[in-house]
Protein backbone atom coordinates (compact mmCIF):
# COMPACT_ATOMS: atom_id res chain seq x y z
CA UNK A 1 0.00 0.00 0.00
CA UNK A 2 1.12 3.04 -0.73
CA UNK A 3 2.32 5.93 1.92
CA UNK A 4 -0.82 5.21 4.48
CA UNK A 5 0.20 7.89 6.88
CA UNK A 6 0.23 10.66 3.99
CA UNK A 7 -3.57 9.55 2.83
CA UNK A 8 -5.21 9.73 6.31
CA UNK A 9 -7.67 12.85 6.60
CA UNK A 10 -8.75 13.22 2.86
CA UNK A 11 -11.37 11.75 1.12
CA UNK A 12 -11.38 8.45 1.39
CA UNK A 13 -12.24 6.02 -0.83
CA UNK A 14 -11.20 2.43 -1.87
CA UNK A 15 -8.60 2.15 -5.41
CA UNK A 16 -6.76 5.47 -4.06
CA UNK A 17 -3.53 2.83 -5.01
CA UNK A 18 -2.97 1.45 -8.58
CA UNK A 19 -4.49 -1.66 -9.65
CA UNK A 20 -1.71 -4.40 -8.75
CA UNK A 21 -2.09 -8.29 -8.52
CA UNK A 22 -1.12 -10.48 -6.03
CA UNK A 23 1.80 -11.82 -8.63
CA UNK A 24 2.75 -8.10 -9.10
CA UNK A 25 6.21 -7.92 -7.91
CA UNK A 26 5.66 -4.43 -6.23
CA UNK A 27 2.91 -6.07 -4.40
CA UNK A 28 3.65 -6.92 -0.48
CA UNK A 29 5.85 -9.72 0.21
CA UNK A 30 7.41 -12.13 -2.77
CA UNK A 31 5.15 -14.38 -3.66
CA UNK A 32 2.47 -14.42 -0.74
CA UNK A 33 -0.81 -12.67 -0.79
CA UNK A 34 -1.15 -9.42 1.58
CA UNK A 35 -2.60 -11.06 4.80
CA UNK A 36 0.02 -13.19 4.96
CA UNK A 37 3.00 -10.43 4.77
CA UNK A 38 3.33 -8.31 8.85
CA UNK A 39 4.59 -5.68 7.25
CA UNK A 40 1.09 -4.78 5.16
CA UNK A 41 -0.90 -5.49 9.02
CA UNK A 42 2.13 -3.02 10.39
CA UNK A 43 1.07 -0.16 8.37
CA UNK A 44 -2.18 -0.95 8.28
CA UNK A 45 -2.40 -0.09 12.23
CA UNK A 46 -0.60 3.38 11.38
CA UNK A 47 -2.63 4.12 9.07
CA UNK A 48 -5.72 3.68 11.41
CA UNK A 49 -4.36 5.47 13.97
CA UNK A 50 -2.83 8.07 12.22
CA UNK A 51 -2.45 12.22 12.86
CA UNK A 52 -5.99 12.99 12.03
CA UNK A 53 -7.13 9.81 14.20
CA UNK A 54 -5.24 11.32 17.49
CA UNK A 55 -6.58 15.03 16.30
CA UNK A 56 -10.18 13.92 16.33
CA UNK A 57 -9.40 12.55 19.73
CA UNK A 58 -7.81 15.41 21.17
CA UNK A 59 -11.42 17.45 19.88
CA UNK A 60 -13.61 14.83 21.14
CA UNK A 61 -11.61 14.75 24.68
CA UNK A 62 -11.76 18.74 24.26
CA UNK A 63 -15.16 18.93 23.58
CA UNK A 64 -15.92 16.31 26.19
CA UNK A 65 -14.40 18.21 28.88
CA UNK A 66 -16.51 21.29 28.19
CA UNK A 67 -19.74 19.43 28.11
CA UNK A 68 -18.56 18.32 31.46
CA UNK A 69 -17.10 21.58 32.64
CA UNK A 70 -20.03 24.01 31.14
CA UNK A 71 -23.46 21.54 31.27
CA UNK A 72 -22.36 18.95 34.40
CA UNK A 73 -21.78 15.69 34.85
CA UNK A 74 -25.29 14.17 34.15
CA UNK A 75 -25.01 15.77 30.53
CA UNK A 76 -22.09 14.42 29.99
CA UNK A 77 -23.15 11.41 30.23
CA UNK A 78 -25.99 11.17 28.21
CA UNK A 79 -23.65 12.87 25.39
CA UNK A 80 -21.89 9.32 26.25
CA UNK A 81 -24.76 7.14 26.49
CA UNK A 82 -26.04 9.21 22.92
CA UNK A 83 -22.74 9.11 21.37
CA UNK A 84 -22.17 4.92 22.03
CA UNK A 85 -25.77 4.68 20.40
CA UNK A 86 -24.43 6.62 17.55
CA UNK A 87 -21.08 4.82 17.24
CA UNK A 88 -23.06 1.36 17.03
CA UNK A 89 -25.73 2.62 14.60
CA UNK A 90 -23.36 3.73 12.52
CA UNK A 91 -19.87 1.84 12.36
CA UNK A 92 -21.66 -1.40 10.98
CA UNK A 93 -23.33 0.24 8.20
CA UNK A 94 -20.07 1.79 7.24
CA UNK A 95 -18.00 -1.27 7.43
CA UNK A 96 -20.69 -2.95 5.09
CA UNK A 97 -20.33 0.34 2.71
CA UNK A 98 -16.64 -0.08 2.07
CA UNK A 99 -16.73 -3.92 1.46
CA UNK A 100 -19.22 -3.04 -1.41
CA UNK A 101 -17.07 -0.14 -2.57
CA UNK A 102 -14.16 -2.34 -2.38
CA UNK A 103 -16.01 -4.91 -4.58
CA UNK A 104 -17.07 -2.12 -7.27
CA UNK A 105 -14.01 -1.16 -7.89
CA UNK A 106 -12.25 -4.51 -8.59
CA UNK A 107 -15.83 -5.30 -10.88
CA UNK A 108 -15.56 -1.72 -12.77
CA UNK A 109 -14.18 -1.50 -16.34
CA UNK A 110 -12.26 2.29 -15.63
CA UNK A 111 -10.32 2.51 -18.82
CA UNK A 112 -13.26 2.12 -21.13
CA UNK A 113 -15.42 4.35 -18.88
CA UNK A 114 -13.15 7.03 -20.23
CA UNK A 115 -12.41 5.92 -23.41
CA UNK A 116 -16.06 6.29 -23.82
CA UNK A 117 -16.94 9.58 -22.69
CA UNK A 118 -13.72 11.50 -24.24
CA UNK A 119 -15.20 10.21 -27.29
CA UNK A 120 -18.73 11.36 -27.34
CA UNK A 121 -20.07 15.24 -27.51
CA UNK A 122 -23.21 17.20 -27.64
CA UNK A 123 -25.87 16.52 -25.33
CA UNK A 124 -25.05 12.88 -25.33
CA UNK A 125 -21.54 13.61 -24.16
CA UNK A 126 -23.04 15.32 -21.08
CA UNK A 127 -25.69 12.77 -20.36
CA UNK A 128 -22.57 9.71 -20.84
CA UNK A 129 -20.68 12.22 -18.78
CA UNK A 130 -22.70 12.53 -15.89
CA UNK A 131 -23.90 8.52 -15.74
CA UNK A 132 -19.59 8.21 -16.09
CA UNK A 133 -19.07 10.32 -12.84
CA UNK A 134 -21.21 8.66 -10.63
CA UNK A 135 -20.29 5.42 -11.62
CA UNK A 136 -16.41 6.27 -11.29
CA UNK A 137 -14.80 4.04 -8.33
CA UNK A 138 -11.95 5.19 -5.97
CA UNK A 139 -11.78 8.71 -4.37
CA UNK A 140 -10.35 12.13 -5.72
CA UNK A 141 -7.65 10.60 -7.03
CA UNK A 142 -9.19 8.66 -9.76
CA UNK A 143 -11.37 10.78 -10.48
CA UNK A 144 -9.22 13.79 -11.01
CA UNK A 145 -6.54 11.64 -13.07
CA UNK A 146 -9.43 10.28 -14.98
CA UNK A 147 -10.44 14.07 -15.27
CA UNK A 148 -7.31 14.90 -16.55
CA UNK A 149 -7.29 11.88 -19.11
CA UNK A 150 -10.56 13.39 -20.52
CA UNK A 151 -8.83 16.79 -21.17
CA UNK A 152 -6.31 15.58 -22.96
CA UNK A 153 -7.79 13.11 -25.21
CA UNK A 154 -9.67 16.41 -26.11
CA UNK A 155 -13.31 16.08 -23.95
CA UNK A 156 -15.30 19.08 -24.34
CA UNK A 157 -15.41 21.81 -21.32
CA UNK A 158 -18.72 21.03 -20.84
CA UNK A 159 -18.21 17.09 -20.47
CA UNK A 160 -15.37 17.57 -18.18
CA UNK A 161 -17.46 19.99 -15.84
CA UNK A 162 -20.52 17.88 -16.15
CA UNK A 163 -18.26 14.45 -15.32
CA UNK A 164 -16.56 15.94 -12.34
CA UNK A 165 -20.06 17.53 -10.56
CA UNK A 166 -21.49 14.34 -11.20
CA UNK A 167 -18.37 12.81 -9.63
CA UNK A 168 -18.77 14.65 -6.18
CA UNK A 169 -22.80 15.09 -6.17
CA UNK A 170 -23.83 11.81 -7.47
CA UNK A 171 -21.06 9.47 -7.08
CA UNK A 172 -22.34 6.53 -6.09
CA UNK A 173 -19.36 5.37 -3.77
CA UNK A 174 -20.12 8.24 -1.79
CA UNK A 175 -23.37 7.97 -1.35
CA UNK A 176 -22.72 4.31 -0.41
CA UNK A 177 -20.24 4.90 1.87
CA UNK A 178 -21.47 8.22 4.02
CA UNK A 179 -24.73 9.05 2.58
CA UNK A 180 -26.49 5.88 3.34
CA UNK A 181 -24.86 4.72 6.15
CA UNK A 182 -24.61 8.14 8.21
CA UNK A 183 -28.16 9.98 6.82
CA UNK A 184 -30.23 7.00 6.00
CA UNK A 185 -31.53 5.72 2.67
CA UNK A 186 -34.48 8.46 2.69
CA UNK A 187 -32.12 11.63 2.64
CA UNK A 188 -29.99 9.75 0.27
CA UNK A 189 -32.46 9.27 -2.81
CA UNK A 190 -33.99 13.05 -1.81
CA UNK A 191 -30.09 14.42 -2.29
CA UNK A 192 -29.45 11.94 -5.83
CA UNK A 193 -33.00 13.51 -7.05
CA UNK A 194 -32.53 17.07 -6.62
CA UNK A 195 -29.11 16.85 -8.00
CA UNK A 196 -29.39 14.45 -10.64
CA UNK A 197 -29.60 17.03 -13.65
CA UNK A 198 -27.34 19.70 -12.62
CA UNK A 199 -24.34 18.27 -13.80
CA UNK A 200 -25.66 18.21 -17.62
CA UNK A 201 -27.03 22.03 -16.38
CA UNK A 202 -23.61 22.97 -15.47
CA UNK A 203 -22.09 21.60 -18.44
CA UNK A 204 -24.32 23.56 -20.53
CA UNK A 205 -23.42 26.68 -19.01
CA UNK A 206 -19.30 25.40 -18.64
CA UNK A 207 -19.93 25.31 -22.87
CA UNK A 208 -21.51 29.08 -22.88
CA UNK A 209 -18.95 30.64 -20.45
CA UNK A 210 -16.87 33.13 -22.41
CA UNK A 211 -14.38 31.93 -19.51
CA UNK A 212 -10.46 30.83 -20.81
CA UNK A 213 -9.47 27.02 -20.29
CA UNK A 214 -5.93 26.41 -20.22
CA UNK A 215 -5.44 23.15 -19.16
CA UNK A 216 -2.37 21.99 -17.16
CA UNK A 217 -0.08 19.72 -19.08
CA UNK A 218 2.22 17.05 -17.53
CA UNK A 219 4.07 18.74 -15.01
CA UNK A 220 7.97 18.16 -15.67
CA UNK A 221 10.51 18.96 -12.84
CA UNK A 222 12.79 21.07 -15.50
CA UNK A 223 9.61 23.75 -16.50
CA UNK A 224 10.03 24.49 -12.52
CA UNK A 225 13.71 25.22 -12.99
CA UNK B 1 -32.31 -4.08 11.47
CA UNK B 2 -32.29 -0.65 9.76
CA UNK B 3 -33.10 0.19 6.25
CA UNK B 4 -29.57 1.48 5.65
CA UNK B 5 -27.82 -1.71 6.54
CA UNK B 6 -30.40 -3.88 4.96
CA UNK B 7 -29.77 -2.15 1.32
CA UNK B 8 -26.34 -2.38 1.54
CA UNK B 9 -26.23 -6.14 3.17
CA UNK B 10 -28.33 -7.23 -0.20
CA UNK B 11 -25.88 -5.03 -2.30
CA UNK B 12 -23.26 -6.89 -0.41
CA UNK B 13 -24.07 -10.14 -1.52
CA UNK B 14 -24.83 -9.32 -5.02
CA UNK B 15 -21.40 -8.32 -5.69
CA UNK B 16 -19.77 -10.64 -3.22
CA UNK B 17 -21.16 -13.48 -5.27
CA UNK B 18 -19.74 -11.54 -8.39
CA UNK B 19 -16.69 -11.08 -7.23
CA UNK B 20 -16.06 -14.89 -6.23
CA UNK B 21 -17.17 -15.71 -9.87
CA UNK B 22 -14.02 -13.54 -10.79
CA UNK B 23 -11.73 -15.57 -9.16
CA UNK B 24 -9.30 -15.74 -5.78
CA UNK B 25 -7.20 -12.77 -7.51
CA UNK B 26 -9.97 -10.83 -7.95
CA UNK B 27 -11.21 -11.39 -4.58
CA UNK B 28 -7.89 -10.95 -2.44
CA UNK B 29 -7.83 -7.22 -4.50
CA UNK B 30 -10.85 -6.67 -3.44
CA UNK B 31 -10.55 -7.68 0.39
CA UNK B 32 -7.16 -5.64 0.78
CA UNK B 33 -8.72 -2.96 -0.53
CA UNK B 34 -11.50 -2.94 2.20
CA UNK B 35 -9.35 -3.83 4.73
CA UNK B 36 -7.33 -1.05 4.11
CA UNK B 37 -10.37 1.56 3.70
CA UNK B 38 -11.49 0.51 6.94
CA UNK B 39 -7.87 1.16 8.11
CA UNK B 40 -8.16 4.96 6.80
CA UNK B 41 -12.02 5.10 8.27
CA UNK B 42 -13.06 3.18 11.15
CA UNK B 43 -10.91 4.47 13.88
CA UNK B 44 -11.05 8.05 12.46
CA UNK B 45 -15.26 7.93 12.45
CA UNK B 46 -15.33 6.25 16.00
CA UNK B 47 -14.03 9.05 17.52
CA UNK B 48 -15.42 11.57 14.82
CA UNK B 49 -18.60 10.62 16.16
CA UNK B 50 -17.50 11.03 19.55
CA UNK B 51 -16.93 14.64 19.31
CA UNK B 52 -19.55 15.26 17.15
CA UNK B 53 -21.83 14.25 19.69
CA UNK B 54 -20.39 16.41 22.38
CA UNK B 55 -20.45 19.28 19.92
CA UNK B 56 -23.85 18.93 19.41
CA UNK B 57 -24.09 19.52 23.30
CA UNK B 58 -22.11 22.86 23.02
CA UNK B 59 -23.47 24.39 19.99
CA UNK B 60 -27.04 25.90 20.98
CA UNK B 61 -30.23 23.06 19.11
CA UNK B 62 -31.52 26.77 18.68
CA UNK B 63 -29.29 28.56 16.77
CA UNK B 64 -29.03 25.96 13.88
CA UNK B 65 -32.88 25.36 14.23
CA UNK B 66 -32.71 29.74 13.48
CA UNK B 67 -30.23 29.41 11.01
CA UNK B 68 -30.97 26.13 9.01
CA UNK B 69 -34.53 24.79 10.58
CA UNK B 70 -37.76 24.93 9.25
CA UNK B 71 -38.20 29.29 9.74
CA UNK B 72 -34.95 29.89 8.17
CA UNK B 73 -36.60 29.17 4.52
CA UNK B 74 -33.44 30.80 2.10
CA UNK B 75 -31.27 31.79 4.35
CA UNK B 76 -31.20 28.20 5.26
CA UNK B 77 -29.93 27.02 2.26
CA UNK B 78 -27.58 29.98 1.89
CA UNK B 79 -25.83 29.01 5.47
CA UNK B 80 -26.36 25.33 4.01
CA UNK B 81 -24.30 26.30 0.79
CA UNK B 82 -21.68 28.56 2.89
CA UNK B 83 -21.04 26.33 5.35
CA UNK B 84 -20.41 23.59 3.09
CA UNK B 85 -16.49 24.12 1.51
CA UNK B 86 -15.49 25.61 4.76
CA UNK B 87 -15.28 22.23 5.70
CA UNK B 88 -11.73 21.49 4.51
CA UNK B 89 -11.79 17.54 5.49
CA UNK B 90 -13.06 14.20 4.10
CA UNK B 91 -16.14 12.71 4.43
CA UNK B 92 -15.73 11.90 7.83
CA UNK B 93 -15.64 14.85 9.21
CA UNK B 94 -18.42 16.57 6.86
CA UNK B 95 -20.64 13.62 7.51
CA UNK B 96 -20.53 13.96 11.30
CA UNK B 97 -21.38 17.44 10.97
CA UNK B 98 -24.44 17.05 8.82
CA UNK B 99 -25.84 14.55 11.34
CA UNK B 100 -25.43 16.97 13.74
CA UNK B 101 -26.99 19.55 12.23
CA UNK B 102 -29.74 16.87 11.25
CA UNK B 103 -30.36 16.54 15.29
CA UNK B 104 -30.24 19.43 15.88
CA UNK B 105 -33.15 20.68 13.29
CA UNK B 106 -31.92 21.75 10.19
CA UNK B 107 -34.31 20.93 7.17
CA UNK B 108 -33.75 18.22 4.49
CA UNK B 109 -32.91 20.51 1.80
CA UNK B 110 -30.87 22.73 3.99
CA UNK B 111 -28.91 19.65 4.34
CA UNK B 112 -28.85 18.63 0.46
CA UNK B 113 -27.09 22.26 -0.25
CA UNK B 114 -24.49 21.61 2.46
CA UNK B 115 -23.68 18.61 1.65
CA UNK B 116 -23.78 19.07 -2.26
CA UNK B 117 -21.77 22.03 -1.26
CA UNK B 118 -18.82 20.26 0.63
CA UNK B 119 -18.89 17.18 -2.21
CA UNK B 120 -18.54 20.26 -4.71
CA UNK B 121 -16.08 22.28 -3.46
CA UNK B 122 -14.16 21.24 -0.26
CA UNK B 123 -10.87 23.24 -0.10
CA UNK B 124 -8.73 20.38 0.58
CA UNK B 125 -9.70 18.65 -2.32
CA UNK B 126 -9.30 22.30 -4.60
CA UNK B 127 -5.76 22.36 -3.39
CA UNK B 128 -4.29 19.07 -3.33
CA UNK B 129 -5.87 17.63 -6.36
CA UNK B 130 -7.59 20.40 -8.86
CA UNK B 131 -5.00 22.80 -8.64
CA UNK B 132 -2.19 20.75 -9.47
CA UNK B 133 -3.91 18.68 -12.48
CA UNK B 134 -5.88 21.29 -14.09
CA UNK B 135 -4.79 24.52 -13.30
CA UNK B 136 -6.66 27.64 -12.12
CA UNK B 137 -8.33 28.01 -15.44
CA UNK B 138 -10.43 25.02 -14.80
CA UNK B 139 -11.36 26.00 -11.14
CA UNK B 140 -12.84 29.31 -12.28
CA UNK B 141 -14.58 28.17 -14.91
CA UNK B 142 -15.87 25.05 -12.66
CA UNK B 143 -16.82 27.81 -10.48
CA UNK B 144 -18.72 29.67 -12.73
CA UNK B 145 -20.41 27.12 -13.61
CA UNK B 146 -21.30 25.46 -10.73
CA UNK B 147 -21.13 27.55 -8.17
CA UNK B 148 -25.22 27.83 -7.97
CA UNK B 149 -25.56 24.02 -8.19
CA UNK B 150 -25.90 24.02 -4.09
CA UNK B 151 -28.76 26.67 -3.57
CA UNK B 152 -30.25 24.91 -6.71
CA UNK B 153 -30.33 21.27 -5.35
CA UNK B 154 -31.42 22.59 -2.12
CA UNK B 155 -34.26 24.68 -3.81
CA UNK B 156 -35.10 21.04 -5.78
CA UNK B 157 -34.94 19.18 -2.69
CA UNK B 158 -37.84 21.73 -0.79
CA UNK B 159 -39.91 21.46 -3.81
CA UNK B 160 -39.98 17.74 -3.39
CA UNK B 161 -40.21 17.47 0.27
CA UNK B 162 -43.32 19.99 -0.53
CA UNK B 163 -44.53 17.41 -3.72
CA UNK B 164 -44.18 14.33 -0.72
CA UNK B 165 -45.83 15.97 2.27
Amino acid sequence: MDEPARRTGGDHAPGEAPARGPEDPSGPGPGGPFWRDRRWWRAWVSAGFGPMFWIFLAIAALCGALVYVLEGEAAFRAALVEDGRMVVETVPRVVVAIAVAGMIWVLMPRERISALVGRSSGMAGLVLATIAGAITPGGPTSAFSLLAMLGALGADRGTMIAYIASWATLGMQRILIWDVPMMGPDFSLLRIASTLVLPVAAGLLARALPIRLDLKGEQRLRDRL
Amino acid sequence: MSVALIVLLALFAVLAVMVARRGRGTAEDAAERALEQFAHVMPQLAVALLAAGFLAKLIPGELIAALMGPEAGWTGLIVGAVAGPIIPAGPVIAFSVAAVLERAGATPEALVAFVTSWSLFTLHRVITYELPMLGPSFLRLRLASVGLMPVAAGLIAAAIVRLLH
